[in-house]
Formats: structure tokens, sequence, C-alpha cells
């Protein structure tokens, strides 16, 4: 029993990194209706360059704020230069250029930053709580993690429900040609689209980075996770996504506890193309058939 | 005063349009008609930037449309009211008005701009809350055009308002919209297939036969001349 409750914090925690990934993955989908396969690499580059920025004698914390910023930035800018010219073109085009992102990210990060596994730091302490001598089997880390993906949602959810740049993006996402003969500038919306969903990706990039450590395709196996949980959530929608991202960490953690750790992220891709055969419109949307 | 002269438009080498010159002054309804096919919707689409034209000049005043995004030209007064209704099912009623005047820097009209759009069609005010998907088709026409007379357009485009509307109910939305042109000076452009209809509310008419204006006149005469409306309008 205590083991199990061991597992599930540690399922909870890891799924909350996969659901910072899963709803970048949903934003960029609903917003141009391209996978955006590079979102592991372009945390895994946004978390070498806090790295960098740390290890020159910077708080930790200028690092997660650079990092996020790059994100934004990165984001943004794939989106005005590389996808912009393929958006009117065949859905095929747009697969092929964000693994030729993933790809090229992939690349270059040994040419910039070395290729081997870098430690990153925390934060907050990794070890467990204390209280009283017992263990709260949770760690100020895990909590860090948590809390701030559930920020990060519920600023996320704020802006797009509340505020009247929201509305824009969400008419630009809905229906773009509607939306530009409102008025709305649609390029901006998914240029800004991108680029928030790109932050959210850099945000999971650093809290991922102290467990699984940098290197160049260190974010890939996290990719997968949150790609799994999105599906499950059935693409569209931002709930299902953090539902299925969360639901892959707890079963992840499960399989890795009690069959064994080697075979965890086979249980991801398991679940995977499970999910993809058996119901590719995932658990939370109804209809209408997609291609993947 | 909307003029278009010498519109052209062709997609790949099949011309949808051709020659087409109009014009729409202030506070009146020009009616375009014509069977399928005949231009009507590109007309439009090209007035709005959607499609961009071979040759040929749209000018809103003084401003020239043709060049612009669609975006711009919104922002410049044109107003339109899609095929279909255009309204995004996924927002609420408020949310669809709301768009409609989202580029104005005054929000305090915008505001104002709103409670009117309800005034003028009260039945909304009741399902502001509700998604637009769960609208009646005479709604989604009412939240269209309410839409976009939020943004306080000098012109307005309307693309098949008929469609899919009963009589009584079309009869009802094309009264108040008759009040609304004199009172704020719209130059509007209604395309219908529903000649009967269009004619009833506009003072002037085009006939459109492929791409090309086959026939122009006030619309009273148009209505009222059998030979002219059994040869070109088959009522």
């Amino acid at each position: 029993m205590h083991l199990f409750l061991i597992y599930t914090v540690d399922g909870i925690t890891n799924g909350m990194v996969y659901a910072a990934v899963a709803l970048a993955l949903v934003m960029i989908w609903r917003a141009t209706r391209i996978i955006n396969y590079a979102q592991g690499a372009m945390a895994m580059f946004t978390t070498y360059i806090a790295l960098i920025v740390i290890r020159h004698g910077a708080p930790y914390w200028l690092g997660f704020v650079v990092a996020l910023a790059t994100g934004l930035v990165i984001g943004a800018v794939t989106e005005r230069v590389l996808v912009r010219p393929v958006e009117s073109r065949p859905p095929l085009n747009a697969v092929i250029l964000s693994l030729g992102v993933l790809i090229l990210l992939e690349a270059i990060a040994p040419m910039l930053f070395g290729g081997q596994t870098q430690s990153f730091p925390v934060p907050v302490s990794n070890t467990d709580l204390l209280v009283g001598g017992t263990s709260l089997d949770i760690s100020p880390f895990a909590l860090f993690t948590i809390g701030a993906v559930l920020i990060a949602m519920l600023l996320l959810f704020l802006v797009f429900q509340r505020t009247t740049l929201g509305l824009r993006m969400r008419a630009a996402a809905f229906n773009p040609e509607i939306a530009r003969i409102l008025g709305i500038r649609v390029g901006r919306m998914l240029t800004l689209g991108w680029g928030l969903a790109a932050l959210l990706g850099a945000l999971a990039g650093m809290l991922a980075a102290p467990s699984v450590y940098l290197y160049p395709s260190n974010m890939d196996e996290v990719l997968v996770f949150g790609f799994t949980g999105a599906i499950i959530g059935g693409l569209e929608s931002p709930v299902g996504a953090v539902a299925g991202a969360v639901g892959v960490g707890l079963a992840l953690s499960y399989v890795s506890g009690y069959v064994g750790s080697d075979l965890a992220p086979l249980g991801g891709f398991a679940i995977l193309i499970v999910v993809l055969m058996l119901r590719p419109q995932g658990l939370f949307s109804f209809g209408r058939q997609r291609q993947v | 005063m909307l003029e278009i002269s010498d519109l052209t438009v062709a997609y790949g080498g099949v011309i949808a349009l051709e020659n087409v010159s109009l014009s729409v002054p202030e506070g009146s309804i020009t009616a375009v008609l014509g069977a399928n096919g005949a231009g009507k919707t590109t007309l439009v689409r090209t007035i709005s930037g959607l499609i961009k034209p071979r040759h040929g000049s749209v000018m809103l005043g003084t401003q020239q449309l043709v060049g612009r995004s669609p975006e711009a030209i919104a922002r410049l007064g044109v107003g339109h009211v899609p095929e279909g209704h255009g309204i995004v099912s996924e927002l609420t009623v408020d949310e669809n008005l709301r768009l409609g005047g989202l580029w104005r820097r005054d929000r305090a009209d915008q505001r104002v701009a709103i409670e009117e759009a309800y005034e003028l069609f009260p039945p909304l005010r009741v399902r502001r809350a509700v998604h637009a998907s769960n609208l009646s088709g005479g709604e989604r026409q009412m939240l269209s055009i309410g839409r976009a007379m939020v943004a306080r357009p000098t012109a307005l485009l309307l693309d098949e308002p008929s469609l899919g509307l009963a009589g009584g109910l079309l009869a009802q939305i094309m009264q108040r919209l008759v009040a609304l042109v004199t009172e704020r000076k719209l130059s509007v452009l209604l395309i219908e297939q529903n000649a009967r209809s269009a004619l009833s509310v506009a003072d002037q008419a085009v006939v459109l036969s492929l791409g090309k204006v086959e026939l122009r006149d006030r619309a009273d005469r148009l209505a009222g001349d059998d030979a002219l409306r059994h040869a070109y309008l088959g009522f």
C-alpha cells in the first residue's frame, strides 16, 4: 500500500510534465492543425540555454525565466518563418516540416552545447519531505513541478477564456476565415499561439531535465508520452490532454514500479498504439475521425 | 458609397467574374441576383479580400480595397455576413457578437454597439450565454448580421441571408435591415438566389450570369416587368 502511494505520487508528478507537453501539442493542433513533433526538441534547446545561464553563475530562477522567454521566441519564429509557408499546403508538408525541425534541433544541439549527458539543477530539494520523522513521499521539487504546471494551465485558461486577446486567439483557431473578415489579424494570433505553446514546452523541459538529464534527445520520450496523453484526450480538448497525460504518467509509474523500470517506455508506446488502433479520435472527443 | 469597377476574377484559367461594375450608394440596397455559379459569392468574397481579383477596383468612399487583406478591409468598414451565416459555433452568442468589433479602439462604444445588436434582434439576448452551435437557423442569421453591425460598418455584404430561413422570419429580419440601412446610411450589397425576397427590399438590382452583368435596373421596375422576371429570374 505504501509502495502504491509512492508510485502514485511519482506518476502524477511525471504526468504533469507530460501534461504540459500534451497541452502545448493541443494548442498548436487547434490553432494550425499541425502536430508539432519538434515540441520536445524545442524544449531541449531552451533547457540548454537555461543551463548555460545558470552555469555562468546566474540564479536558477533567471535561467528558468530565460528558458520560458526563449521558448516563446523560438515558437513564434518557427510559426512565422517555417510554418506559415506550409499552412495552406497539404497536411503532409507540415508533418515533414515539424519532423525536419526536430532532426535539425537535435543535430545542432551537440555542436552548440556538446553531446554528453549533463545533470541539471533543481531550485528546491529533490528528496522527500519529512514531517516528524515520517516521510511524506513527496519532494519539494515534485510539489514545485505539480504547482508550476497547474499555475501555467490556470494562467492559460484565464488568458483564453477571460481576455479579449484569448477570444481573438480562439476565433482565429476555430475559424480563421471568419476571424479575418471580422478584422482579427489571424497570422499574429497563430504566431502568439505557437509562442505560448513553446513556452509551455520550455516549462516541461525545465521540469523534466533534473530526472531525465540533459542531452540532445532527452525530451524524445517525454514528447511521446505527452503525445500519447494528447491523443487519449482527443487532441482537441485541453482538459482531455491533461487528464490523458496524467493517466499515462500513472500507468508508466505503476508499470515501472510493479513490473520493471525497463518496461516503462515500452508501456508508453503500447498505450499509444492501442489507443490509435481502438479509438483514434481519443477518449474525450466525439464523432469526427482524424487522420494521423 | 461602394464602387466596383471592371472587376475580373479567375480561378486558375476559369473566369468567375468578368469586368463587373456596379455601385452601391449610401443608404441603399443593391441586390445581386443570378443562378448558382453566376459568380455572386465570388463577388462578395473578392470585395472582402478573401479572393484576389485579376484586375479591377473596389472603392469604399475614397479607399481602394483591392490589394488589402481581409482584416484590413474589415477595419475600413466592410461588414461581411458570409454564406451559411459564418458564426463561430464553438463560441457563445455573446462572444460571437464581441468578435465583431474586437479591433475597435473605442471600448465604451463597443459595449453600446453590442447592446444595439441585442435590441435589433431581441431573441439573441435570451440566448447570449448559449453556444452558437445550439442556435436555430434564424437565430444564426440574426447573430451573423448583428455581429457585422457591431463593427459599425459603412458597407454591408449579405451573402444569401435567406438560405434555410422560413419566409416569415426572413421578412422580419429584412424589415429590420431596411430600417438600419436608412438610419445608418449603409451601402448594402445583397446577394440572393431568392429574387422575390431580395427585390422586395432592394433599391436597385443587378443580374449576374456566368460572371457577367446581364442586366441592371431599379428593383421595383424589375419586379414589375413580367417579361424580364420570367427571362432572368424565373418567377
